[in-house]
Order: structure tokens, then sequence, then C-alpha cells
């Protein structure tokens, strides 16, 4: 158990989310899982942000935020999530809710929206999703959406994520929740006795399409991922497989979960992050399926990527070897998986913290990191820059409103969000990920960081006056003179 | 996609606490604390991050449902203390999001309650600004933040009532720290470093210079003093027309300050119109530098003017920046095909129309404002520019189109550099006529290598389109 302790000078109510791993001492559990502080910095957004990121990689669905412009605004194609074809999900769409419309309700114009979007997009399904003040007024969405759906025989799903209603975690579920009201409503063509979905994987710069193709190769039928270049009609026949694996559990758990009693699906919980975790993930799908077969290939795949991936991972582990991480994420999963992909490269974290990591998941957490990690929950700026600079982190990673924190104290930096242009996922997303650190830690910029310059040191002979002045100059004269007939000698 | 009366579909203006945060940012020692839920602050963190490339902190008081259905004041007091506690501002601006507004917080009586409350509320200033989503943009929470600034500095009892012969300067609309740079040197060589009042000042604040530390609050921002002393200035020029000014209306009505209102300072005309009303307050005549300055300008214009000539460009963003860039394509011989101004603003149309009129009566440019880049993107289709100016986020647009984008305003995140874009002045007319030329240059060029890759290369090269003869 870690053990809370002051570890940094912060606020006394968020004490209790911040622990230093001690494993002789036996400490209380490490706080998490509740409502940010008011004024304590949370980097953590709300219930809406969360069923947004968890939602948005849905590729042809039309996705319509019900509130005012800025909610709409502010998440215009920020997920870095990939499609393979329609990107109907990259466009922003907003019932833009004026004064008249909170004074006198927005059902009326979401309604018109709605059946606006229907016709001229026509998308197989239109999501839409409440904020805060859908929540004050009391629009009644379902009803909005029950009626648009019958109207333009298309499913029009309510998203339950007024901002103010939870954290984060709680708009995972109202994601989770619309994604079960498509789960079902079709059937796929089956081609393999092997079936199975990804979950919680967002194909951030196209992470999914470095995973499936070794799953097919298994020769399973990938049904769909979950929700990265997931598709309306794929998400739909869902029901089909015969496994779930599930990558980020924080937000998926809970589908996974739901599919499990109310299709016998199980799930397992898996990483295609790190040479270690992408093999686990293969063997636990084979051996789920306990295909002789299938179990040859997943080893046949282990070993020829390691192996093809393998020296350049050893020459950048040289260069990485000793340093120190801080890992700052948004979920548990991502936090876990990063632990052992650092380990491969040679490194040791110092810093792990989430946004909506549960009990358990800080307790597998603590188990990974060595004593005197700083683990915390829901961290603000001012207690990860004081961290970085008393645990010595040579590198963070993280998103994007931790980058310039950590440019400005000197420290190297990857981001692992929705930023992220490269896969970091799969044999060559892991070479992406070494490669990235490398660039960061290994950059001669940082020599300059933080220095001030001085005045050029005083030549030891200065001009003090004419006679000086005369003598110096026949000296450079000589020395000039000297050098030109050397050179020409 | 065309014919749509109410859905939004890419939102060309973001909602007013946004605003109100980066005129807040403009001045000393202050933070922001979005009343609401949490995610409003963290969104536009990470907007302006993206932006500025800055660590950007912004507090909330995080409203969860019990605050919502009881009133957010618990909340409210709760996040001054903390931001109080931990970052130690010495003004903290409270802008309200929709949520608050709807379930009606009275921010004035909280705000009395935690002075009486709390000790270490003493001695700080705090500075409520209703700026809820619903209503208007991005640029009129600046606009209400600017006013609500002035307003709460002026009339409080302390500070000096003498007579400073200073001269204010107000924005009403945000411009980047490199500009703000631009404009402090301007008025510094113009009227002299002591004898204006910049408000709000972004160029520190929002790029900081690597210390090789952090920072709980960067220095820099307009000073409280300054503030506190606008009362007290001989004259006043509020910078940007297409909106209402309201704290140069505010001083003037209630100080009786006389007032001039001037376009941002971008191209020839307009930055001459700024630097002419300078010198004519400071007494003196222009100053020589920018004489030459001007000559130079005017020599980059005149080297330039045959590979710009009338190529069609559609400009947008925010409307005073979308003037200026109107001004400049306009005077430089460009057919501004199209201006779109990202709110509603009383004069946009109008100064632009007036503009058109001025340099070229004959020259077809639709005006539109208060649109969606959807609407802005059937628009382009219809007119088909070569080029687009504006923001990083008609970037779809330009791909779609095969045209290049010639990115300033805000947002730009998909570029470095945003913070350091000049556009002011005629350093900033020059830096940006030279960045449209070589654009269109490169553009050309582009269309000259994939004709003479082709086996018909020796053909008579009649498929160009008007070229100078001098390449």
């Amino acid at each position: 158990m870690p053990e809370i302790t002051s570890v940094v000078n912060t606020l006394d109510e968020r004490q209790p989310y911040i622990a230093l791993k001690q494993a002789k001492k036996k400490g209380t559990a490490l706080a998490c899982d509740d409502t940010s502080i008011a004024g304590a910095m949370s980097q953590r957004a709300c219930v809406y942000s969360g069923a947004r990121v968890a939602l948005n990689p849905v590729t042809d669905a039309v996705h319509l935020v019900h509130g005012p412009i800025g909610c709409a605004s502010y998440t215009w194609d920020i997920r870095g999530s990939l499609s393979s074809a329609k990107e109907t999900f990259r466009t922003s769409f907003s019932s833009n809710m004026k004064e008249l419309d909170v004074v006198f309700g927005g059902e009326k114009k979401l309604s018109k929206c709605i059946g606006e979007l229907a016709g001229l997009y026509n998308p197989p399904v239109i999501f839409v999703y409440s904020t805060c003040i859908v929540g004050i007024i009391g629009d009644d969405i379902q009803a909005v959406c029950k009626e648009a759906s019958m109207a333009h025989n298309i499913p029009v799903i309510p998203v339950h994520s007024e901002g103010f209603k939870g954290t984060k975690s709680d708009g995972y579920k109202a994601a989770c929740n619309a994604l079960m009201q498509l789960i079902g409503t079709r059937e796929p063509e089956i081609t393999s006795p092997y079936t199975m979905n990804i979950l919680g994987d967002y194909n951030v710069a196209g992470d999914v399409w470095l995973v499936r193709p070794l799953f097919e190769k298994m020769g399973i039928q990938v049904i769909t991922s979950m929700t990265g270049d997931a598709t309306c009609e794929t998400i739909s026949q869902a029901h089909r497989a015969r496994l779930n694996l599930v990558q980020c559990s924080g937000s998926m758990t809970y589908l996974a979960k739901w599919m499990q009693t109310q299709y016998g699906i199980p799930f397992r919980k898996v990483s295609y992050f790190g040479i270690e975790d992408i093999a686990i993930a293969l063997r636990t799908a084979a051996g789920f399926f306990g295909s002789q077969e299938m179990k040859r290939i997943a080893e046949e795949i282990i070993e020829s990527e390691t192996g093809r991936i393998m020296p350049e991972i050893l020459s950048i582990r040289n260069r990485l070897k000793g340093k120190t991480a801080a890992i700052y994420m948004g979920g548990a999963a991502k936090a876990l998986t990063l632990i052992k992909g650092f380990r491969e490269l040679g490194m040791e974290v110092v810093i792990i913290g989430t946004q909506t990591g549960k009990k358990d998941d800080y307790e597998q957490i603590s188990y990974q990191v060595r004593d005197g990690t700083v683990i915390v929950d829901d961290a603000n700026p001012l207690e990860l820059a004081d961290l970085l600079i008393r645990q010595k982190a040579d590198l963070m990673v993280a998103g994007v409103k931790e980058r310039f924190l950590a440019y400005k104290l000197g420290v190297a930096f990857c981001d692992f969000n929705h930023d992220r242009v490269i896969e970091f996922e799969g044999y060559d997303g892991f070479l992406n990920f070494a490669r990235e650190l490398d660039a960061s830690m290994n950059s001669p910029v940082w020599k300059a960081h933080g220095s001030r310059l001085k005045p050029a040191a005083p030549k030891v002979h200065q001009r003090t006056g004419p006679e000086e002045a005369i003598k110096e100059r026949d000296n450079m004269h000589d020395h000039n003179t000297a050098t030109m007939q050397g050179s020409v000698a | 996609m065309t014919d749509r009366s109410y859905a939004t579909v890419n939102p060309c203006i973001m909602c007013q606490p946004i605003g109100s945060v980066m005129a807040f940012k403009g001045i000393e020692s202050s933070m922001v604390l979005l009343h609401g839920s949490q995610g409003c602050s963290t969104y536009m963190r990470l907007h302006l991050a993206h932006h500025f490339r800055e660590p950007v902190d912004i507090g909330s008081s995080s409203l969860s449902e019990k605050g919502a259905v009881y009133g957010g004041s618990e909340n409210l007091k709760k996040g001054l203390k903390n931001l109080i506690l931990r970052y130690d501002p010495k003004v903290i601006g409270i802008s309200t999001t929709c949520l608050a507004e709807t379930i009606g917080d009275d921010i004035g009586r909280i705000i009395a309650e935690f002075r009486e409350e709390e000790d270490i509320a003493s001695d700080r200033i705090i500075i409520p600004v209703s700026t809820p989503s619903y209503e208007d943009s991005h640029n009129s929470g600046y606009i209400k933040a600017v006013e609500a600034i002035v307003k709460e500095f002026t009339s409080l009892g302390s500070g000096s009532d003498i007579f400073n012969n200073k001269l204010n300067v107000v924005l009403s609309e945000n411009i980047s720290p490199e500009d703000t740079r631009e404009l402090r040197r301007i008025l510094s060589d113009t009227i002299s470093p002591d004898s204006f009042i910049l408000l709000p000042d972004i160029s520190e604040t929002f790029d900081a210079p690597m210390t090789g530390e952090l920072q709980k609050i960067f220095p820099g921002g307009t000073s409280h003093s300054d503030i506190a002393d606008m009362k007290n200035s001989a004259a006043m020029i509020g910078l940007g027309i297409t909106s209402a000014n309201r704290a140069v209306s505010y001083l003037e009505h209630v100080f009786d300050i006389p007032s001039q209102e001037l376009p941002l300072p971008i191209g020839l005309e307009y930055t001459d119109r700024l630097v002419a009303a300078l010198s004519m307050i400071a007494g003196t005549d222009i100053p020589e530098a920018y004489q030459k300055e001007r000559g130079r300008l005017i020599d980059a214009m005149v080297d330039a003017h045959k590979y710009v000539y009338g190529t069609k460009v559609a400009i947008y963003g925010d409307p005073d920046n979308v003037l200026g860039m109107l001004s400049l394509a306009l005077e430089n011989g460009m057919h501004p095909i199209l201006a779109v101004a990202s709110g509603k603003s009383p004069g946009f149309a109008e100064y632009a129309m007036e503009r058109v009129r001025q340099v070229k009566p004959d020259c077809d440019v639709t005006v539109l404002e208060d649109v969606d880049f959807d609407a802005f993107n059937d628009a382009v289709k219809k007119a088909k520019p070569k080029m687009l100016i504006g923001n990083s986020n008609g970037k779809y647009i330009a791909k779609e189109m095969g045209i290049p984008l010639v990115r300033v305003g805000f947002p730009i995140h998909d570029r470095v550099g945003a913070q350091r874009i000049l556009s002011l002045g005629y350093l900033g007319a020059m830096n940006m006529l030279d960045r449209i030329t070589n654009t269109i240059l490169e553009a050309q060029e582009e269309k000259i290598d994939a004709k003479l890759s082709r086996p018909d290369r020796y053909a008579s090269p009649d498929w160009l389109e008007f070229h100078p003869a001098e390449a």
C-alpha cells in the first residue's frame, strides 16, 4: 500500500490524493474517484467530455451537441481518431442554443436540427449529447430523440452527458449506454468460427490498424472496434462476437460487463502497447479460442515481429537507459501499460497519476511501481510541477495541458493523448513511442534551457590609450602577416 | 451543405468565457475562475494551450449536481479561496458560464459574503463578468471583460485623481502577443514609453520567455496602477471599430476623456491612420524611422504588386482582424471576393463595404457575418477564391478546394508560432504581404512543375494563367 505523506506542498484537502510508495510501511489507501475540488485546477473535464471522447470516433454518425455553441466549438475534431471510410464524425454539429432557447426550451429547435441533419447528411445514426444547460432547463431529449427516430427512420440516440452531473467517468457510462441502443440490431456475416470485438481502442493516429491485422492473421474475425474506426453497422453487429478484448478499461468495462450479462460474451482486459503486453493480448485471444493452429500463428507473429523491431529498440534503449519518467494519464489502463513499456526501454517510473483511476487501479499501480514512486489522483499543474522537480523526472508522458508545463521545467515530453499523430500501439507503434522518447530526451535544445547570456570575457590586453592601441594594432598586424606567410609557405 | 436554418455545422465562434479569459490574462497578476462545471475551464485551457503553446491555468468552481440545484455559492467561495491559496493572484476575474447564469447565482452577493468571511480576500480585486455561452461570442466576452476591468479599477476609491496627460489605448479584439509587442513599440516611439496605457497586454503573459522556472502566474500584463490611472488620462484610442468598445465609452462618459476609435492597424492605410493620430496627439512630426519603415512597406508593395494582383482571396476570422486583412488585400490589388466575420458585430459589414468603395468600388466582394464554417464553405465553393486567409479552422475547406491557407488569427492549433504572428503596423503589413506573395509564388511553381513534368513540356505555355514576366 502506498503511504499518504505530505509529498508536495498543496491544499490540505488534496493531500489524501497524493502518496509515496513505501513497501515496508502500511498506509491508508489513496483517495480517488471523487468530484474535483473547486479552485484546485483539476486537469479533468466534464461528463460531456467523457461521453464525447468515448463516442465521437464512431465515424459515420452525426454527433449533435445540444447546447450553447462553446461545447461544440472546443470539441471539433480534437480526438485524433482516424477513419477508413466516412469522416462525418470530424464535423462539429451543434443546436447552438441562444438565450430564447434557454428561456422557452430547446426541444423544438433540437427536433428541427435533427430533421435538417438527417436530410442533409443521411447518417445511419445520430447521437444527441446533452450539455449542462439542458439538464437545468429540463429539455426532454429522450422524447425528442424517440420521435425523431420514428420520423426519420434511423436511430436517434440521446447521450445523457450534462456536464455537471458527475465526472468524466460518468460520461464514459453515458457513451456506453448510447452504444447499447445500437448493439444487437443487425446480424453480421460470420466468416470465421472465431469472432471478437476490440473494445476501448479509439484508433488515435491509426492505432487499431496496427493491431486488428494481427488478430485477423490468427484467423479471428474482428466484428467491430469500439469506438475507433467503428461504424453504426459494425457496432450493431457486436453481439455476435464470442469474446470482447477490453483495452481502455476505464471507459469500456461497463459496456463489456453489460454484453456479458446481455449476450453471454466474456471479456478480457488487455493492452496493445509494449512488447510484453502485445504478446499477452495475442496469447489471451488464442488461449480463449483454444485453437492449436491459432496459438502457433500467435507465437509466430510474436517471434517474428519482436525480432523485427528489437534491433532498433535496443539501440534506443541504450540511450534511454536509467532515465526517469512521469506518467499522467486520463485512464488507469494506459498508465499501467506504460509502466511496463518504460521498463522495456530501460526507464524507471518515478511519478504516476491518472484523472479517473479507481481504488483497484491504484492498488495495481502500487504493485507495479518501485518504492519512492509518487502516485497521484486528479493532479493539478502546480502539484505536477512540484513533483517533476522533486522526483527529478527526465520525461513526462501526458496530454497537451501538461506539455508546456513540462517544457518550462526543462522536462522532455511525449503526448500520449488525442494530439498524437503517430501510432503507439502494436509493434510499429512501440517503435514509434521509443523514437519519440529518444527525440525529446536527446534533443540538443535542452542544453540552452534556462540559460542566461553573459558578456564575453574581457580580452587580456584591453585598449586603454592611444599608445597601447597602436601597439595592439601592430601586434595584430604581425600576427596576421605571420599567419598569411605561414599559409603561403 | 446548403439550406440550413437550425443546426450549426463547424462553428466559427467560441463562447463568451474564453474571450473574457484572453482579456483577464492581459492584466498583471491575474487569474480567472469560471463559475460553472469543471469541463468549461479544461476545454478553454486546452484550446488556449494549443494556440499559444504555453501552460494556461484557469480555475473552475467545479459545479456539481448539488451546486446546480441549491446554488453555486459554496463552490464559488471555495474555488476563490483555493485559487488564492495556491496562486496568490492580486486580481481574480470571475466569468460566468451558461450553467451559472441559468441557475441564477448572484455573483456580486457571493463575492461580498466571501470578503466578509475570508481574511485572504482583502487586498484582492475580484471582478465578476457575466458571459453566458448562449449570448454572442468570444469577441463580446473579450469586450465585456475589458469593460468590467476598467470599471472595477477606476471606481476603486484609492489611487490618484491627478491628470496624468497619458493616452489610453484599449483593444476591443484579441491580438497576438507579437502584435501586442509591435503595438507597444509604435506607441513608445511616437508618444514616448511612459505616456500610454495599453489594455489588455498579453505580450508576456501568453508568450513567456523560457527562464528554467515555472511561474505560477507569468509576469507582465497591464499594471494595476496603470489601469486605475486610466481615468486621469488626456486622451483615448479604442482599437477595433466593428463593435462598440464599452470600456472606452465608459471612460469617456464618466471621466470625460476624449476618445477616437481606429481600426486595428493592419495594412498601409490603417497603420497610417494610427501613426498619424499618435503623432497628432504627441504634437510631433512622424518619426523619421517610421517614414523609413513606411517607405520600405511601399517598396515591398511595389515589389509584390504583380504577383498578387487580382488574386481572389477569401478572408475570415474575428471581425476587426478581417476588416484589417480586407484593407491590406484591397490596397495591394488583390480581389477579396469573400470577407467573413466569425460573430455578429454592428459595424463590420458597413466598414468592410466602405473600405471596398474607397479602394476599388467596382470590386465584387461578398460580406458575411455570424455564419458557420459550413455556410462559409458554400460561399467559397461559389466564389472560387485562389487562397484563404484566416485561422486553422479553414484548413478543411482549403484542403477540399486544393488552395493554400495563410494562417492568421485565433485559433491556430496545427502550426507553430501562432503567438509570434506579426500582422500589425508597417512591419506586420510587410510580413503578411511577403507571406501572401510567397504562398502565391509557391502555388504557381507547383502548377508549373506539374505541367513541365508531362511529356508535352515543350508545348506553348498558354496553359499558364496570368503570370508576371519577371518570374
